[in-house]
């Protein structure tokens, strides 16, 4: 088993006028699952594959281990890697498939039997060696990929987008596997995403990118938690956003909700608006006390079997929305219904606006 | 729809196919054996005479010469092109194809200018003090050769290069990181993935060479004699039979090539498959 | 059998289209079309039409013109009166008794046209050679080729040759090489052992011919080229040769002399006046001359050569001098043998 820290020293990429990567930076420790997370056109793909050798950085410096890369070609960094479309052989059965890389390292007879087995068992494809990947499910392609790029125990394994062709619920269950997979071979990986549930599932650290740079890393409870940014705070999941006008003695005023708020951790001159999590409104029969209360009328209801979301007005007239995750003795409320909310300030987020 | 409605549909492009095809077969064969009472004299006539058997031997060396120089040539031409920019790769493929809007007859009428005595070839070997004598080039088989690669290059760089765009630029990406340099990522992935097309364009060129007359007729001397100069010969004589006998012959030839082309490229497929190479 | 129904065709067409009008004496000649017919319609048939006030009708025949006489004759209407036989139809028309006989009481009474002009079924109208051709400036020095001797001593006279890729008139030609005499050139090639004598000949040359030629085109173009230095061709394609400034000449020697004739079909309805026509066509050397100077093929006209200067006479093919040393083709023979010696050439070719 091996494993390797890598690092990503302003790393900046053109294609002509087009800046792909900016000043990238970032820096992984051995071990970790790292997801850069972001829209089409981030610079996600770009990052991987000057990470793989496929692109050469116009500026800047990779590392990984304790050698700069920059000068290697893909085959002599040693990185695993899983494509987005798999890039199965479709020349070669299952077994040579994922006997490729060992081919290549000079292993042979009862040793590469050896290994190709052992990993084709570890993605439960034991039986499937004979097999031309035409002959396989996306799933199982998948997992071919994932044995074919971790059999030759590279100590770093890169993912683009590799499940974003599979149906919903088998992403669910390879999300899961590769949970596993990580656990037991313990190798650093770099995956790369544009669907948030799938970063937050699965990563120790999320880099949040945009336009070629990293928006917000951190865990995947700091990104969601504490966006350090209107853009992070929308990507990340579903979020209100309030207007903050400063007040009196460092309080703040809410617009659209009409009420004022003791001083918040991080509002500033910059952070004007403030994210609260739709799970973070609730309800409230009474103003408790350090609770930010207000009234509100119901717009919309959608029930969803496990909870409920509501869209809602505030007497303020700023829509929001919330959801309830109808614990023990909670009633369904009806569109139209008048009503009191409320959250803890501590759960609210100021952010700064994103200059559009 | 039922089966039976939708053989309907298969119809017209059977009653084409009967039509072109089967239709015009037949009659050749029949030609072939009636004469005009049935009689096998001109098929005993093409086995009994070696100078025949030579002659259709010769047709498929020529065609088989021709199809594997087109390859070797025409692969890494078409590889070439494959390389370049979209924009470029365009233009190349623009004249590649040049060539072929041009008669074959106009350009072995080239070659003719080329390779004669007094042609370019001779003119610049005598002005390099080369040669004192200028080269007996023409009517040779060399010079059969020469042009019928030249005249049925571009289908093969066409039907290689086709090939190669197939390819998913991921999966040599994929062998490259998996620990392949690029001449192995080349031989275990490129390679094999491009093979069939390339087989596909070498059996075209070996059916187009088989039926090659204009080229062996100006360019080549009697001892270039291919299966299609004989049947136009017989023709001219108004040997009817003999030379439907003879297209037969060409036709069983070519068509059984064809299959033993093929079944050979599925083995060395499956021997360069196996990791082989 | 769909020669036969064209030809019936044909004849339908024509005699449909022909005017039945029994006052106007119109003598129908058929011939061959193109230039042939241009310079007849300009030269030959005025001076008919002056001379015995006929009118003429030429048709340039379609199809096969021996075919449309055998269907006219099974139908029981001719409607030629007169007609132009090629070389290989000539045997033909004689063997399957298309022809009538030539009354030369009649059409030359005085005796003026010379025997080699006079066939039983015809009169030659024109002659043309298949005749060697040398390029002198890549003979060795001093030296000219003669006879088809010189043509394959390829020690004295080394360099590529082409001949004709069939055997009509090739064998002959390997025969003279071979020392068989002129007037036994037929005699030799009818016999088996005088078959293998020739392509006996022909072996010893093979390898210096890189290409055989399939038609006279080609053939002056290989000269031209300089692709050969010597090789069989059609007379009447020297003169452009050497007119485009290619030193070329002609060895008459060894020649092989082909006449075509006029004619006159079996049942023509004006049989009399045919032979008029034929005098017009075969004995002026005023009307001759026009026409050589357009086509060179000459016939026998009395007294044609005197039209000419001496320069243009020695190119003609039936000027005395050039007449004597060439012989008759044989197209009755090759009427008769040509199948099986083919094959046997084409095979030979082939090895
Ligand atoms: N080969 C290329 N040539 C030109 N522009 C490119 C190329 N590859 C990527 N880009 C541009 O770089 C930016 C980042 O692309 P990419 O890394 O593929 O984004 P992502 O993978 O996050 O969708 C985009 O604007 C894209 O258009
Ligand atoms: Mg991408």
């Amino acid at each position: 088993m091996s494993v390797a820290d890598l690092s990503f020293n302003q790393v900046t990429k053109r294609f002509g006028k087009v800046v792909a990567l900016d000043k990238f930076d970032l820096d992984v420790a051995p071990g970790e699952f790292v997801t850069f997370l972001g829209p089409s056109g981030s610079g996600k793909t770009t990052a991987l594959n000057i990470l793989a050798g496929f692109a050469a950085a116009t500026e800047g410096d990779v590392r990984i281990g304790d050698r700069s890369v920059v000068n290697l070609p893909p085959e002599k960094r040693n990185v695993g890697m899983v494509f987005q479309s798999y890039s199965l052989f479709p020349h070669l059965t299952v077994f040579e498939n994922v006997a490729f890389p060992l081919r290549l390292r000079g292993t042979r007879g009862a040793a590469l039997t050896a290994r190709v087995i052992a990993a084709l068992e570890m993605v439960h494809l034991g039986d499937y060696a004979a097999r031309m990947p035409s002959e396989l499910s996306g799933g199982q392609r998948q997992r071919v990929a994932f044995a074919r790029a971790v059999i030759f125990d590279p100590p770093v394994l890169l993912m683009d987008e590799p499940l974003s062709a599979l149906d919903l619920k088998l992403r669910e269950q390879m999300q899961l596997e590769i949970k596993r997979f990580h656990a037991q071979i313990g190798c650093t990986i770099i995956f790369v995403t544009h669907d948030q549930g799938e970063a937050l599932t699965l990563s120790d650290r999320v880099a949040v990118m945009r336009d070629g740079q990293i928006a917000q890393v951190g865990s995947p409870q700091e990104i969601y938690d504490r966006p350090n940014s209107q853009y992070v705070a929308e990507f990340i999941g579903r979020t209100n956003l309030f207007r903050l006008n400063a007040g009196q003695g460092g309080t703040w005023t809410i617009d659209g909700l009409g009420v004022t708020m003791p001083p918040v951790r991080g509002a500033n001159a910059t952070n004007t608006l403030l994210s609260v999590r739709p799970e973070k409104i609730r309800p409230v029969d009474s103003d408790e006390a350090g609770q930010v209360s207000f009234d509100a009328r119901l717009t919309q209801v959608i029930f969803q079997g496990d909870h409920v979301q509501y869209e809602a007005v505030s007497s303020g007239g700023s829509p929001l929305y919330f959801q309830d995750y109808r614990g023990p003795g909670t009633h369904l409320m009806k569109r139209g219904e008048q009503i009191r909310l409320g959250f803890d300030p501590g759960d609210a987020v100021p952010v700064a606006r994103d200059v559009a | 729809m039922k089966f039976r409605q939708i053989l309907w549909l298969f119809l017209p492009a059977t009653l084409l196919l009967v039509a072109f095809i089967a239709a015009p077969s037949f009659d050749l064969f029949r030609a072939s054996v009636f004469d005009p009472d049935f009689t096998t004299e001109h098929f005993e006539r093409l086995i009994n005479r070696s100078v025949y058997l030579d002659v259709m031997w010769r047709t498929i060396r020529v065609s088989l010469t021709v199809a594997v120089l087109c390859t070797l040539i025409g692969y890494p031409v078409a590889f070439f092109i494959n390389l370049q920019p979209r924009r470029r790769q365009t233009l190349l493929l623009f004249l590649i194809l040049i060539p072929m809007w041009m008669s074959i007859l106009i350009r072995t009428y080239a070659w003719i200018v080329i390779l004669g005595r007094d042609g370019l070839v001779n003119q610049m070997l005598a002005m390099l003090g080369l040669a004192t004598e200028p080269m007996q080039m023409l009517y040779t088989s060399g010079a059969v050769l020469a042009a019928m690669v030249q005249i049925l290059l571009p289908i093969q760089i066409l039907t290689c290069y086709a090939a190669m765009t197939e390819i998913d630029f991921d999966l040599i990406r994929a062998a490259r990181v998996l620990g392949a340099r690029p001449r192995q990522a080349l031989a275990r992935v490129f390679l094999p993935l491009s093979l069939d097309g390339t087989l596909t364009g070498l059996v075209i060129v070996f059916m187009l060479s088989m039926g090659f007359f204009i080229t062996p007729a100006l360019l080549g001397g009697r001892q270039d004699t291919m299966i299609a100069n004989l049947i136009e010969f017989q023709v001219q004589r108004l040997n009817w039979s003999f030379a439907a006998a003879l297209g037969v012959v060409l036709l069983v030839l070519t068509v059984g090539m064809i299959v033993a082309l093929r079944g050979a490229g599925k083995l060395l497929a499956r021997r360069v498959l196996k990791g082989g190479l | 059998m769909t020669y036969y129904r064209m030809a019936l065709g044909a004849a339908t067409v024509l005699a449909l289209a022909i005017p039945a009008k029994a006052q106007d004496k119109t003598l129908t000649i058929a011939g061959s079309g193109g230039v042939v017919k241009e310079i007849t319609e300009k030269v030959f048939l005025p001076a008919y039409e002056e001379a015995t006030g006929w009118k003429t009708n030429f048709v340039a025949a379609e199809s096969n013109i021996m075919l449309e006489v055998r269907t006219m004759l099974a139908s029981g209407k001719m409607l030629y009166d007169a007609m132009e036989v090629s070389a290989s139809n000539y045997p033909i028309g004689v063997k399957d008794g298309l022809l009538a006989k030539i009354d030369y009481d009649l059409l030359d009474p005085n005796g003026e046209l010379p025997e080699k002009a006079k066939k039983e079924f015809g009169v030659v109208a024109a002659a043309y050679s298949t005749v060697l051709v040398q390029r002198l400036d890549k003979n060795p020095e001093g030296r000219k080729i003669e006879s088809w001797a010189d043509f394959w001593d390829v020690e004295t006279f080394p360099g590529p040759r082409s001949l004709n890729r069939q055997p009509q008139y090739t064998l002959e030609f390997a025969l003279l090489a071979d020392g068989v005499a002129t007037d036994d050139l037929y005699d030799v090639l009818g016999t088996e052992e005088g078959l293998d004598r020739a392509f006996a000949k022909l072996d010893e040359i093979k390898d210096h011919i890189p290409v055989w030629w399939t038609s006279g085109a080609q053939s002056v173009q290989l000269l031209s080229d300089g692709e050969v230095f010597y090789s069989s061709t059609y007379n009447g394609r020297v003169t452009k040769l050497q007119e485009s400034g290619i030193p070329a000449e002609i060895v008459w020697n060894g020649g092989a002399l082909h006449t075509s004739y006029v004619g006159i079909p079996k049942t023509a309805p004006n049989y009399e006046a045919a032979h008029d026509w034929i005098r017009i066509r075969t004995m002026r050397p005023d009307l001759e001359i026009e026409y050589v100077k357009q086509l060179p093929y000459p016939n026998f006209a009395p007294g044609l050569f005197d039209q000419m200067s001496e320069d243009m006479a020695r190119n003609m093919p039936t000027y005395p001098e050039n007449a004597e040393v060439q012989f008759v083709a044989n197209d009755e023979f090759w009427a008769a043998n040509i199948d099986h010696i083919r094959e046997r050439f084409d095979e030979w070719l082939l090895e």
